[in-house]
């Protein structure tokens, strides 16, 4: 019979611990004859190795656990910040709003641009989406655009949650995987939600892979904005 | 291609008929052990015969080139390596490559009585008409009949007995035949009975020409070990049988066991059908390993099929290196060649029929 | 692994007889096992070192190594593993919650990635490396030594024949010298006798065997460092590229990040499933074929290919498997406030295969007044069984879909993740609609002006398996050589042919001729040395004289020195 998928999560890593080792140094006197200087090694390595096991299992339920529970790559997690000298250069990206008005990524050059990769149905996504709504507005006077790019939704359940969080910015319908993948190259997100802020001259500044807060990404905003 | 139900009935008819001859020619070698030629002398000459067998034939040989008289490899003792006669001198290579093969063919005809060639006579035809019931079975289904558990068993079964055919003319171990012979019948009855499934179609993910080189492999070696385990099983018996005796205490069932060999030609009996069988297995663990690779992405994820499999060859690899250490040959590594059987019987029984895996193409529900 | 050894092992290997003790006391003529002998003042760490090594590197560890090895691979195979079945796991640990995490403590549910077990491998190829290494500089520094001398008696080796010729010794050696090496033993020639020996091989054989395996486990290695694996669902008439984000499941090695993936994009056309349509088998798929459409880099030329079981695609390295398959039904949900909320297929997941009736949750988090969300069934073949409904075929012969539906909160803001197949009731209340399975076309009409919900039809997913693995290849490789050293060690008889010439009774010569074989796993050393004894006495040539009467029974010749088996 043929394996099933089961849900729509991503897995982290799972530590391959390795632990080597020789027998340790008993002590034995050595007059001891051959056959129990075998059974001591070996009981000695047992030992070692069930040692190694208490110890090295806690940690990987750990590193699962933590995996199970949320849906990036282990060791992206977080936030990344490209100093100004050190930023990679966005890629082209075109693609179509849910309104079916097209977008292009140049178009904003001279603005810092934040795009946001969500889903409806995404969870982590829902938590964070009232902070980018109120943001969006905070910044709305200034040279900041928001854009969204929806991952796997229907446009009517994209529309229906844009409508509840009062979501003012345009998002782009990447049924296709598309615009992640123009990313991939430079700076790819690395799970859902992805929030890349882009500077003024087209460069990716920084990456906060799964729910962004208020204060954060205004801070990051605010700082992009000046540099 | 719809199944051909006829010859499907006919393949189930021809097995049937197998089981019945396979029983007859088990109670021939068991009438062998009962009624046989007294083969004591025999055994005791055959003890000899192992050490000096490829002198007395090098001998043999010799008196061959020159035409001297052939003596039975059995008399090898009588063969003075010397003894020349006249006439044949220039019979040349040739002529003594015949004398040697004819001095063997004499030296086999010696021991071996009525009721051995009656049983393997019977072996013989009911291994025809295995072979022809396996064939028949898979004319019916369009492909190679083993696909399920009961063709896996059914050819299985089949490699045994001619694998076992194949030892006892090489290595003249007759005194086999019972108990390979009981083996089979009984592994070949429950696979009528028990586990039988009806002649019908594979599911996609078995439609690849890997499963005839996958699956013919481990059916192979399978069949070999089934016969090293059979031999070891009966080494434990004879060695401690043997041990009783050297230690003076009273044996039970003597009969059968002073008629059977001592425990060193069993014990390497059966370290060379484990040598024939060891890289089968590997092959066909192998092969396994491609396979999964085309069908499931990946060629080994610990499956629980495939993890035994390893284990049962780790487990080998532990007896050819048992025998390789003092200390850890005869007795010791008969148990561990016995216990990689088990794992093996172990995988093809429990594994695949009640562990839910990728494995679970038993046929049965 | 034995033969050459350092002393107190050969010694404990030759002594068969009288015990353990027998050993020590055979080292006591070494005189380095001598000072170990002594009581333990000045054994000093490196000396512990050096036991630990020898120890490690001895036979008996290996065995104990590779038991533990089988042992340990024991419970990867009955506990459910997280690495291929992490539900399972799960439901273990429900269903017995003091034990599950006594055995987690000890990676039981992750043996093969577990430390212990690591260590046992490691600890086994430690102890290999360190046998094969110093075998393989001893194997090529031997491979231009030339064979031992003749013994002096070879009537006492294993097998033996003699022979009288009318040559004279220096011929007959020379004939026979020529005989062997044109069999291409390498051959010593000395002025009474004549060394021949064959079948270095098997050495080189048993060393490319363990060699191998090494490479087995470096190439194991080489794909768990940077080699990934994933699994996407994909509905028919959807495309899907291949990142992060895109990916159901995503098992990346260690040292892969989201930007190392090959950019290929890919779009199923179509699905079609066939089954068995009659017979005993009734039901069972015969065929599966996926029309897709991909391309192996943004922008490049799109190519067409139809994925079946057994047959991945093969895009810029990575191959993509099709797994499974199952429905999607189509649906359409108005909210309370007129807006349409959801419109599209929803993957359902089958839970038995002879009639695939699948199981699947529609949630509708942004509905308005409420949040809305629906369980239930997709049967693709309805019938009706004692008032029970079920799937009778898997084939979509009479599509329907029966739904419970709820209102309320589905707990999606919250933040953490759910599975999407599933639905968290604990927020929501059941609403009261009349139970009744829908064909293509019909509608829930829900209660309180929450919405409607309307069943459009079906699509059929499939799942996929993206696998990128650049230790395949070697991995092959290593395998092809592991069985190759397999069948030379096996096959290959190292074997030793001597051959003396020394005057004899009335200016003949009389030339004996020994065999010896070291480790004849498979047999056959006895016809191959009667047939090069006849040979070499086709070669030599006849007696000027016939033989005496023969004088009777000559002794048992037997060998003193029994080869050892296995070698």
């Amino acid at each position: 019979m043929l394996r099933l998928p089961t849900s729509v999560r991503l897995v982290s890593r799972r530590a391959v611990g390795a632990a080597t080792g020789t027998g340790a140094a008993p002590r034995l006197a050595t007059l001891v004859p051959l056959a129990r200087r075998s059974a001591a090694a070996a009981a000695v390595a047992a030992v070692v190795v069930l040692g190694a096991a208490a110890c090295g299992g806690g940690a990987t339920a750990q590193q699962t656990a933590e995996g199970n529970g949320s849906s990036f790559v282990s060791g992206t997690y977080g936030t990344t910040v490209f100093r100004p000298g050190g930023r990679p250069v966005a890629p082209q990206v075109t693609g179509t709003t849910l309104t079916g008005t097209r977008f292009l990524l140049s178009a904003d050059r001279g603005a810092v641009v934040v795009l946001n990769f969500w889903g409806s149905w995404c969870s982590p996504c829902r938590e964070e989406a009232p902070a980018l709504g109120a943001l969006a507005r905070h910044f709305s006077g200034a040279d900041v655009r928001f854009v969204g790019v929806d991952i796997r939704d229907d446009t009517a359940s994209a529309e229906a949650f844009m409508r509840t969080f009062r979501i003012g910015y345009p998002s782009l319908s990447d049924p296709a995987d598309a615009i992640a993948l123009d990313f991939s190259g430079t700076v790819p997100p690395a799970g859902i939600p992805t929030t890349l802020v882009i500077d003024r001259s087209g460069r990716i500044a920084a990456r906060i892979v799964g729910t962004a807060s208020y204060d954060g990404l205004e801070a990051l905003i605010a700082s992009v904005e000046r540099a | 291609m719809p199944i051909n139900v006829g010859l499907a009935h006919l393949s189930n008819g021809l097995l049937l008929t197998a089981v019945v001859i396979y029983a007859v020619a088990m109670l021939a070698f068991a009438c062998d052990f009962a009624f046989g030629k007294k083969r004591a002398p025999a055994v005791a000459r055959a003890r000899v015969r192992e050490l000096v067998s490829a002198k007395a034939a090098a001998g043999a040989a010799d008196s061959a080139v020159v035409g001297g008289p052939v003596v039975e490899a059995e008399d090898g003792l009588a063969d003075e390596p010397l003894a020349d006669g006249p006439g044949a001198d220039g019979s040349g290579p040739r002529g003594a490559e015949d004398g040697a093969a004819e001095a063997v063919r004499r030296a086999g005809r010696g021991p071996v009585g009525f009721w051995v060639t009656t049983a393997v006579a019977l072996t013989c035809v009911g291994l025809a008409l295995h072979s022809a019931g396996v064939l028949t079975r898979g004319l019916a289904v369009h492909r190679l009949p083993w696909g399920d558990m009961y063709e896996f068993v059914t050819a299985l079964t089949c490699v045994a007995v001619a694998f076992f055919l194949g030892a006892m003319v090489r290595y003249r171990a007759y005194y086999m035949g019972l108990f390979v012979m009981a083996s089979v019948v009984l592994v070949l009855g429950l696979a009528e009975t028990v586990i039988y499934t009806p002649a019908g179609e594979l599911p996609p993910a078995l439609q690849s020409y890997w499963l005839a080189i996958h699956v013919t492999a481990m059916t192979l070696a399978t069949g070999i070990f089934f016969v090293a385990a059979v031999t070891g099983v009966t080494y434990l018996v004879v060695d401690r049988h043997a041990r009783r005796v050297a230690a003076g205490r009273p044996a039970g069932a003597d009969g059968i066991l002073r008629r059977l060999p001592g425990p060193a030609e069993l014990d390497r009996l059966a370290y060379r059908t484990i040598v024939f069988g060891f890289p089968v297995w590997t092959f066909g663990v192998m092969a396994g390993a491609i396979w999964a690779d085309y069908a499931w992405g990946s060629y080994w994820s610990w499956d629980p099929t495939e993890t035994w499999a390893f284990i049962t060859w780790v487990v080998y690899a532990c007896f050819l290196h048992a025998r390789a250490t003092a200390g850890w040959r005869g007795r010791r590594a008969a148990v561990i060649q016995l216990t990689a059987f088990v794992c093996l019987l172990f995988n093809v029984l429990v594994v695949s029929l009640i562990i839910p895996g990728q494995h679970s193409y038993a046929g049965l529900h | 692994m034995t033969g050459l050894r350092i002393p107190p092992e050969a010694g404990a290997e030759r002594v068969r007889a009288g015990g353990e003790w027998t050993a020590e006391l055979a080292d006591a003529a070494d005189p380095q096992a001598q000072a170990s002998a002594r009581p333990a003042r000045r054994f000093g760490v490196a000396g512990w070192l050096r036991w630990g090594w020898r120890q490690l590197t001895s036979m008996r560890t290996a065995l104990i190594l590779l038991f533990l090895l089988a042992v340990g691979s024991v419970p990867g195979s009955l506990l459910p593993q997280e690495g291929s079945n992490p539900e399972a796991v799960a439901q273990y640990y429900a269903a017995h919650p003091g034990l599950a995490p006594i055995l987690a403590r000890f990676s039981l549910f992750n043996v093969f990635g577990a430390p212990w077990f690591a260590a046992i491998y490691l600890l086994l190829f430690l102890s290999l490396v360190g046998c094969v290494l110093p075998r393989t500089v001893r194997m090529v520094g031997s491979a231009r030594q030339p064979p031992p001398r003749a013994p002096r008696h070879l009537v006492r080796l294993p097998l033996s024949v003699s022979y009288r010729t009318a040559q004279p010794p220096e011929q007959a050696l020379a004939s026979a010298a020529r005989l062997l090496s044109g069999k291409r033993f390498r051959v010593r020639a000395e002025a009474d006798w004549v060394a021949a020996e064959k079948g270095y091989l098997r050495e080189a054989g048993n060393l490319l065997f363990h060699i191998a395996l090494l490479a087995v486990l470096v190439s194991i290695g080489l794909g768990g460092l940077y080699g990934y694996k994933a699994n996407r669902l994909l509905v028919a008439g959807t495309s899907f590229s291949n990142t992060v984000t895109a990916l159901d499941v995503f098992r990346p090695g260690r040292l892969v990040t989201p930007g190392d993936l090959q950019p290929f994009s890919l779009t199923l056309d179509s699905f079609s499933a066939s089954y068995v349509m009659s017979g005993t088998l009734m039901g069972q798929p015969s065929a599966f074929n996926a029309a897709l459409t991909y391309t192996s880099a943004p922008g490049g030329p799109s190519r067409r290919y139809v994925l079946t079981v057994n047959h991945p695609l093969v895009v810029d390295g990575v191959r993509v498997f099709l797994l499974g398959h199952g429905y999607a039904p189509e649906f359409r949900v108005t909210d309370g406030t007129g807006h349409v909320v959801l419109n599209g297929p929803v993957p359902f997941i089958p839970v038995e295969t002879s009639g695939f009736t699948s199981e699947g949750a529609i949630k509708v988090p942004d509905a308005s007044p409420q949040q809305l969300g629906f369980a239930g069934v997709f049967l693709p073949t309805t019938v009706d069984v004692g008032g029970r409904l079920a799937s009778a075929f898997p084939a979509p012969l009479k599509p329907s879909v029966s739904l419970v539906s709820y209102a309320g909160n589905l707990g999606m803001n919250g933040g953490t993740s759910q599975s999407v197949y599933t639905l968290d009731t604990a927020g929501l209340h059941q609403l009261a609609v009349a139970p009744r399975p829908l064909t293509a076309g019909q509608s829930i009409q829900l209660p309180g002006h929450l919405g409607t919900l309307t069943y459009l039809g079906y699509r059929q997913w499939i799942s996929l398996a993206i696998t990128y693995d650049p230790g395949q290849f070697p991995a092959l490789v290593s395998g092809i050589a592991v069985l190759g050293g397999l069948l030379l060690s096996f096959m290959v008889r190292r074997r030793r042919v001597f051959v003396r010439a020394g005057p004899g009774p009335a200016g003949e010569t009389i030339i004996e001729v020994g065999g010896l074989s070291r480790s004849d796993a498979s047999g056959g050393f006895e016809d191959e040395f009667s047939g090069l004894a006849t040979e070499i006495r086709g070669v030599i040539g006849p007696p000027a004289s016939p033989a005496p009467a023969p004088r009777g029974r000559p002794e048992e010749h037997r060998g003193d020195h029994e080869p050892p088996e296995g070698e």
